[in-house]
């Protein structure tokens, strides 16, 4: 199989600016792969490092050592984005703009063709369901549209690798549910899905492979059913590898 | 016991009360202020005008928001005028501003005297590096005058209009600015042949300068050359003279040496007058009016001498001839 | 280049959608209309008081207009978190910076275009005759000091947090440079040794902005600019324009943008 993503060796730190503070390790040796049509989940704590790594994938953040490249090509050549959606955690848009014109700027950077953008955007905009506000500002939107008008734009330029950061976060049983079909559909496109979140009930059941980080350090990689093992479910794996004293059973 | 916002909230409050009261009560000491001789020279004069000088004074609205302040400002727009005389080409207050110390526009109104004996034309000095060489392409870099056309070198043309507005600004900010109005009226009638508005700046000058001699000189001189009315034009020239002779002796010796040139230009204008109609004797007379406050008494002396054997000539036909 | 404009288009969209342009392009109109009904001794030919105070207010409104348009740029951009979705892009930071800069420039350049028509209008109601070469070149000037500006008050949103403090710093250090710059050598020849070295460095450091105010030259209807020097004048504020560009290049690679 294909690696699409690969992380070798992976460290980043934080310099403190304060002299007496020590330097912060975000990423301490992170090695991972994933291959081509995975849905791969990346779980871990809050502060985990979860989102330093996909800073670095996304060319953000520099690695201090170790590399990272996405299709062959090292994350700091701007090339290596053609080919990805992202959909950050947070999703904040130029409130001044439409759906519509948001998309067609952000066609125009993938450097689609006037009459592919014409094609694409109507069909996104009917995915995510937002055709009757297309053209009204963002400013005017809810969270949810906001959410959806982030992942049109994340598939804008139809990636081959998609990077989502906590997809459902802010969203309703609905949205939640729209968004795992979207996977479900571009996993079956022979998509990859590289993607965090805190949802572990949803990660077990679209996820082919998850990785589990905490402190920085990698401790579990593997295909769903490895890492629960003799666990009840996912979440009872992850507490065990995260260190979590479980309860037990009365 | 109040809340530090409503206590800073009444300290706002209490400092406008304050500096509105300060403004509002300003012109009512600045006239308990005035100088005595001129004071009682403005009541002994025009008891009738006291009024009038005291709420201009009180309620004018310049007055009120800008209190003395209105006359640095109205002496900046007056120099705004003057500048726009040379269509731009004016010193900062870094440039050698000596030759500009007089508004040249004023220069030729006769109602002040001409003092510029610098070089106007090249205050700007040689060039001090390449920049200042590079710059000197991109602001007005030569020497014009508006009533000579300007920078276009239109001769004759009536773009010395351009200046009226700062100089509208000016005598409306400080309404006890006599060469404002003898300005403004100067070129509203000789350029622009605007007569009656003209007139009616120098009646505003005089209502706002009581007794002004300057203004005064400028109505004559209006009278005489644009009405054509000789009567009404020496009438003016001569209450002129009078309020100069009651004013002089108060004057300060820089003001007196102003106006001076001002009493020069009332007594030559009336003795032309009378020359014009046909009162020698009148004429020389005011000709030796002007001799002790003349700067060229030579030139009025040979003129004295000319009237004086015009008028013996008169007589000559009544004399036998000796041989 | 494409993502360049992209990112320009984005920037100009916002500015005719912001109501800063329309506010201060009506305000200037209405005070100069104000000014125009003013009899001022019943004389209509008179102009130039006119002339000169709509060409304050167009440099003080596209001023204004240049320096808080490009100060909120990336700051706006970081505080709003759009900049990580743009730069998860294949579109480089040096991109960005350059469409930030293009989008300002041309925006200021809209605007003036519309200010310098109804300063046309205005001043041809009066004169009725259309100076064109003067106003080409005075217009063309001006926008090049306004993309001196503009590069300048991007460098400084990429060194101050704060769009209010990067603005304010650039709105004292232009007005200085207006007012100042072309005197500061002879401001130099009155301090001692050390000062008058500093103040000399700095006059021939600064970009004169003076060069590009034509302000008096077409209130008083003089003559064109020689156009070696106009052209000359043009490369001059190019120059200034790349080394603030480049530097802003320097500063925001090493930038954090999370």
């Amino acid at each position: 199989m294909t690696t699409i993503v690969r992380m070798e060796k992976l460290r980043v730190e934080y310099r403190s600016r304060e002299m007496r503070q020590a330097t912060k390790v975000a990423l301490c040796g992170l090695d991972l792969e994933v291959g081509a049509g995975e849905v791969f989940g990346f779980l871990g704590p809050n502060g985990a490092g979860k989102t330093t790594t996909m800073n670095v994938l996304l060319g953000f953040v520099p690695p201090t050592s170790g590399t990272a490249s996405l299709f062959g090509i090292d994350v700091r050549q701007p090339i290596a984005r053609q080919r990805i959606g992202y959909l950050p955690e947070l999703t904040y848009y130029y409130k001044f703009l439409t759906a519509e014109e948001l998309l067609r700027f952000y066609a125009r950077i993938f450097g689609l063709s006037r009459a592919d953008a014409n094609r694409r955007i109507p069909e996104l905009l009917k995915l995510v369901e937002l055709e009757p506000a297309a053209k009204r500002p963002i400013k005017s939107y809810s969270k949810g549209m906001q959410q959806r008008v982030g992942l049109a734009q994340a598939l804008i330029n139809n990636p081959d690798l998609l990077v989502l950061d906590e997809p459902t976060s802010g969203l309703d049983p609905l949205g939640r549910m729209k968004v795992r079909e979207i996977i479900q559909r571009l996993k079956n496109e022979g998509k990859t899905v590289f993607f965090s979140s805190h949802e572990l009930g949803e990660v077990e059941s679209v996820c082919d492979r998850v990785a589990i980080i905490h402190q920085g350090e990698l401790k579990a990689v593997g295909r769903v059913a490895e890492i629960t093992g003799r666990h009840t479910n996912l979440e009872q794996a992850f507490l065990a590898i995260v260190g979590y004293p479980l309860q037990p059973a009365p | 016991m109040l809340s530090p916002r409503t206590f800073s909230w009444l300290l706002v409050a209490l400092l406008v009360a304050c500096f509105g009261l300060a403004a509002r009560l300003e012109p009512q000491f600045q006239f308990m202020r005035l100088d005595a001789a001129r004071e009682a020279w403005v009541l002994d004069l025009h008891s009738d005008l006291r009024p009038l000088y005291l709420s201009r004074a009180t309620g004018d609205f310049f007055n009120v928001a800008l209190g003395d302040s209105r006359r640095m400002f109205a002496n900046e727009f007056f120099v705004k005028a003057d500048e726009y005389y040379h269509s731009g080409y004016y010193p900062s207050i870094f440039d050698d501003n000596t030759a500009f110390k007089t508004a040249h526009m004023a220069a030729d109104t006769g109602a002040v005297a001409d003092k510029n004996r610098g070089d106007e034309h090249g205050f700007l000095g040689p060039t001090r590096n390449w920049i200042d060489a590079f710059g000197r392409h991109f602001f007005p870099n030569r020497h014009t005058h508006l009533d000579e056309g300007g920078a276009d070198d239109l001769s004759g043309s009536d773009d010395v209009r351009e200046i009226l507005p700062w100089l509208k600004l000016s005598s409306d900010l400080d309404p006890d600015n006599v060469q404002t109005y003898t300005v403004t009226a100067f070129w509203l009638r000789k350029r622009m042949n605007n007569v009656p508005e003209a007139e009616a700046v120098l009646h505003e000058g005089l209502r706002n300068c009581p007794g002004s001699y300057e203004i005064l000189f400028e109505l004559g001189c209006l009278d005489y050359e644009s009405h054509h009315d000789r009567e009404r034009a020496r009438n003016v020239w001569e209450e002129g003279v009078r309020q100069w002779r009651k004013a002089y002796p108060h004057l300060s010796p820089e003001e007196q040496k102003d106006s001076q040139y001002v009493m020069e230009a009332l007594t030559t204008h009336l003795a032309k007058l009378e020359q014009d109609n046909g009162n020698l004797q009148q004429a020389v007379q005011w000709l030796q009016e002007a001799l002790p406050v003349s700067e060229v008494p030579a030139v009025i002396q040979t003129n004295i001498n000319e009237l004086k054997y015009k008028i013996g000539l008169e007589f000559l036909p009544q004399l036998k001839p000796l041989y | 280049m494409n993502n360049i404009s992209a990112v320009a288009g984005i920037v100009i969209k916002e500015l005719y959608r912001r109501k800063d342009f329309y506010v201060l392009f009506i305000v200037t109109i209405l005070i100069c209309l104000v000014m125009a009904s003013i009899n001022i001794y019943n004389d209509a030919h008179i102009v130039r008081y006119l002339k000169e105070i709509c060409l304050d207010l167009i440099w003080v409104s596209t001023l204004v207009i240049a320096v808080t348009t490009t100060a909120r740029q990336i700051p706006a951009e970081r505080e709003n978190r759009t900049l990580l979705p743009l730069l998860a892009k294949p579109l480089t930071r040096v991109q960005l910076l350059l469409g930030k800069f293009l989008g300002c420039w041309l925006a200021c350049g809209l605007a003036l275009l519309c200010f310098y028509i109804f300063f046309g209008a205005l001043a041809a109601s009066r004169e009725h005759h259309w100076s064109v070469l003067n106003y080409f070149q005075a217009g063309i000037l001006h926008w090049f000091l306004l993309g001196i500006v503009v590069a300048f008050a991007l460098l400084g949103s990429l060194i101050f947090a704060a769009p209010s403090s990067n603005a304010t710093i650039c709105f004292v250090i232009i007005g200085g440079i207006l007012f100042v710059g072309r005197n500061l050598d002879r401001v130099a020849l009155g301090l001692g040794a050390v000062g008058r070295n500093l103040v000399l460095a700095l006059y021939f450091a600064l970009p004169h902005l003076e060069f590009y105010d034509l302000r008096d030259l077409v209130v008083h209807n003089w003559p064109t600019v020689p156009w070696t020097y106009f052209c000359l004048a043009l490369l001059y504020a190019a120059l200034y324009m790349a080394v603030f560009l480049i530097a802003a290049c320097l500063v925001f690679r090493r930038k954090a943008v999370n």
